[in-house]
Order: C-alpha cells, then structure tokens, then sequence
C-alpha cells in the first residue's frame, strides 16, 4: 500500500465529510446569521451565499464519490478547502464572536479546532490531486481513512456531545470530583429559602430595604439580617431559623432600633396560610 | 470584632423574643416630614428608575463609588454600614473594589450620590450546559462561550430538581443544562459558583 493508493483514497472521505456539511447547511440555512457571512458579503445575501456554498460542496462531493475519475474534482476540493480555511481565519480575527457554520447547528465561535479541520480538509484534497485513480481502486488504503475519519471527529465540535461528553460522564461516575463536598450545615441558599417562604418574612416584608445584611449560627440557630425601615426610622430585621425544625412556622423575626437595642416589632402569632 | 458580636447577641436575642417590645412611637417624633424625608423618589414613566444603577466600578473614595453605567451613565454610590453587599456571598463594603461590576439599589440623594441600601458585586445569572466536570472547575457552555465555574468549599450551593440547596455538588452530570448565579472574576471568563441549578 503506497502513498499513491492513499491519495486515491482521499477522495471517498472528501466527498463524505462535504456531503455532511453541505447537508447541516441546507438544514439549517438561517445558521448563515451566526456566521461572518452578514459581515462578508451583507445581511441580505448571507442567507444565500450560505446555500450557495453549500451546493457547491454536494456538487464536489458528488462529482469526487461518483466515477469517472478526474483531477479536476480533487483541485476544486483543494480550493474549497483553502476557501473555508481563509474564511475562518478571517471570522476569527474579524468576527470572533461568530460561529462557524461548518455543519449546521452550532452556536460555538470558530475556534482552533475549525481551522485545524479545514486545514486537515485542505491537505487531504491536495494529497487526492496527486491521484490518479478513483478512490474505488485504492483497495486496502481505505483503512487509513479510518483514521483520519477519527481525526476528523474529533476536531469537530459538532460531535463532541456523540463521544466527549460520554466520556467525561462515565469518567465523573467512577470517581466524582466533588464526592466529598457534602456537609451537614446548611448553605445559605437554603435558608433564605427558608426566610423567604416563612410567614415571618411575610409579616415584615414590606419594611425591609436591603438584601441579606449579616448572617451568623449561634447553637441551634442560624440568624438573617436586614436592613429595614420601621415607621420611617432605620431598624434591623433579624430572622432566627431553627436547624432541627424545618417548618415554616418556625422562623421567628424581630424587628430591632440597634441605636437604643430595643424591639419594635414582633409578629407574635403568624398566619400559617 | 467584640462590636460585631455585642450585634450579633442583641439581634439573636431580639429574634428569639428574649427582649422586650416597646412602641415605636416610643422613641420619638413620628410625623410624617421626618418619615419622608429619606424615602424612595418615584420613577417617572419612560426614565430610568432613580433609584437604582449599575455598571463598573471606576473608582472608590472611601466608601463613595464611581460607576459608569452601560449605558453610558455616570453614577455616585454611598456604602454605609446599613448597605448590604454581595460578592458571592453576603459580605463587607470594603469588598467593592475597581474593576469590578455592580447593581446598586438605593435612595437617591438631592445631590445626585445614591445612598445603597443593597449592591450586588459582579453577580451574573446564566443559563448553561455543564460541559465538564473537574477539581478545578466546572466547564460550562454559555450560548457557545465556554465559561469556567469556581467551587468554593463552605458557600457553593447546588439546587437539585428544585429542592432545597444543599453543599452536596456530587450529583452535577456532564451534559445537564443549568442555571448558575455566581460571582464574576472581572477581566476573565471565570466565575465563582454561588448556586447552581439543575437536574439529577
């Protein structure tokens, strides 16, 4: 198997790869918005220079799959590769926020991955004008494409969700980075949810003006203050939520002058609707 | 520090109705001038609430901020010791540095300084999708941007299925969308995780 079977080869996973990304395009021809194209060529005519593309890819990937066996078509591939890689380097640099297009449905920016993909398209369609025979004649030189098909799967981003996020899953089921993270104290999150769904807070609702001020645990208890505005004058409201009880009613407020320490208010019996 | 704690002890004891109550009016004149004489201006229809703003922080004198909004607004912010902070979690004024970025909530002052009475620093909410899952961090996929999530032991909390949070971050699957309201790190695509939210 010489370097003349493999170059003859390339053209089946040429062709292969073009029809994939010609059909994502045609699939999703409102993509074209994400892309640089609108800055390229104009809001107008992204939509169908987007299309446009994308049949001139089928076309190359027809004309490569199909026999007769002509140069010609291993050029025009050669050309559509360094077209896309150019265009990628200037989305990148002149669009960065823009996504590539490639294959349809993705909302990544061009990334590195992008250009290594349309610049590994673009050596392999060089490496298939050096043919000079159908890919149908390369014989066991098609097992290469086996591997290069994997390289290309691997810088596609569009794929990852069919092979990288399985891995990292089973990889986080064997040993979770954050096994150990659990605790018995409570996070904070849970108990101004606590707060927020008590009557107490409904009680003094109205009256507070800030967002969690302090907050301590002192033996069974954890405490919640706020600022709060009591018959016009500055005053603290400070909720007191049990650890063991996790009722609703359970949460107790005050309503306190911190200048003179005095209570102002103090719902004593709560509704519990 | 002993403040702090004289504080604390007062307020716990108030809460758990250890101290007596006594009559607001008590303690002095209630007429209503005083009452309002610091309350909340009203919006006016189609202007900017007066009584709130954001933007980054581009300088700091002692307590007082200068932000410059996003919309191109230049804002004067009073902290007080009455003014709540967030910064991941609850915390001090001192914690609203340069750089960073700010909601402020308040009353605003006849001289145009926003007294706060609640700033959340560089608070973001995101919808994402856990991409990747690591000690030293959690990918997420932001509309296509990657973004990295901080842990921190001891405040990062996870809301499963909308349950009650809870510290325990084991059950966060690659692949899950979620929710993450964190702390942003200025200048980076990295936050610190306050809660995230999402399936089990």
């Amino acid at each position: 198997m010489g370097t003349e079977q493999v170059a003859a080869a390339q053209p089946l996973l040429i062709g292969v790869l073009l029809l994939w990304s010609s059909y994502g395009k045609f699939k999703n021809p409102q993509q074209a918005d994400r892309t640089a194209l609108p800055r390229l060529v104009g809001d107008s005519r992204a939509k169908s220079a987007y299309l446009a593309v994308a049949a001139l890819e089928a076309l190359i990937a027809l004309g490569l799959l199909a026999p007769p066996f002509t140069a010609i078509e291993a050029v025009a591939a050669a050309a559509l590769g360094l077209g896309f890689t150019g265009f990628l380097i200037y989305s990148k640099i002149v669009v960065p926020e823009a996504s590539c297009g490639c294959a349809g449905k993705s909302a990544k920016p061009v990334g590195y991955r992008a250009i290594a993909r349309a610049l590994l398209l673009l050596a392999t369609a060089v490496l298939a004008t050096t043919a000079t025979g159908g890919w149908w004649s390369a014989g066991l030189a098609l097992v290469v494409l086996v591997a290069e098909a994997a390289v290309f799967v691997m810088l596609s981003a569009e794929l990852d969700r069919y092979w990288l996020l399985p891995i990292r899953r089973f990889r986080t089921r064997l040993s979770h980075p954050y096994a150990g993270t659990a605790s018995s104290t409570p996070p904070l999150a849970a108990t101004q949810r606590r707060v927020l769904l008590s009557p107490a807070y409904r009680a003094v609702d109205g009256m507070l003006r800030s967002d969690i001020h302090d907050y301590w645990d002192d033996e069974d208890w954890r405490y919640l203050s706020y600022i709060a505005r009591y018959d016009g004058r500055r005053a603290t409201a400070v909720f007191a939520v049990p650890h063991q009880d996790s009722t609703p009613e359970s949460v107790r407020v005050a309503v306190v002058d911190e200048t003179s320490g005095l209570t102002l208010y103090r719902p004593t019996v709560l509704a519990t609707a | 520090m002993t403040t702090t704690m004289d504080r604390r002890s007062l307020l716990s004891r108030a809460a758990l109705g250890a101290t007596g109550l006594v009559a607001a009016s008590a303690l002095g004149s209630l007429a209503p001038e005083t009452a309002f004489a610091a309350g909340a201006q009203f919006a006016d229809a189609g202007q900017p609430d007066p009584n709130f703003a954001e933007g980054l922080i581009t300088g700091r004198n002692q307590d007082l901020l200068q932000v410059q909004g996003s919309d191109g607004r230049l804002h004067r912010i009073q902290l007080t010791g009455v003014t709540s902070v967030w910064k991941l979690r609850p915390t001090t004024i001192d914690q609203a540095k340069i750089g960073d970025g700010l909601y402020a909530r308040g009353v605003l002052l006849p001289d145009g300084v926003l007294a706060a009475e609640a700033v959340w620093v560089n608070i973001v909410n995101l919808t994402v999708a856990i991409t990747s899952i690591a000690r030293s961090g959690v990918q997420f996929d932001h509309h296509g941007q990657k973004v990295v999530g901080h842990v921190q032991a001891g405040t990062t909390a996870a809301v499963y299925n909308g349950t009650p949070a809870v510290s325990d971050l084991s059950m966060l699957k690659v692949g899950r969308h979620a929710q993450v309201i964190g702390a942003w790190r200025p200048g980076t695509n990295e936050i610190d995780i306050a809660t995230i939210y999402t399936s089990n």
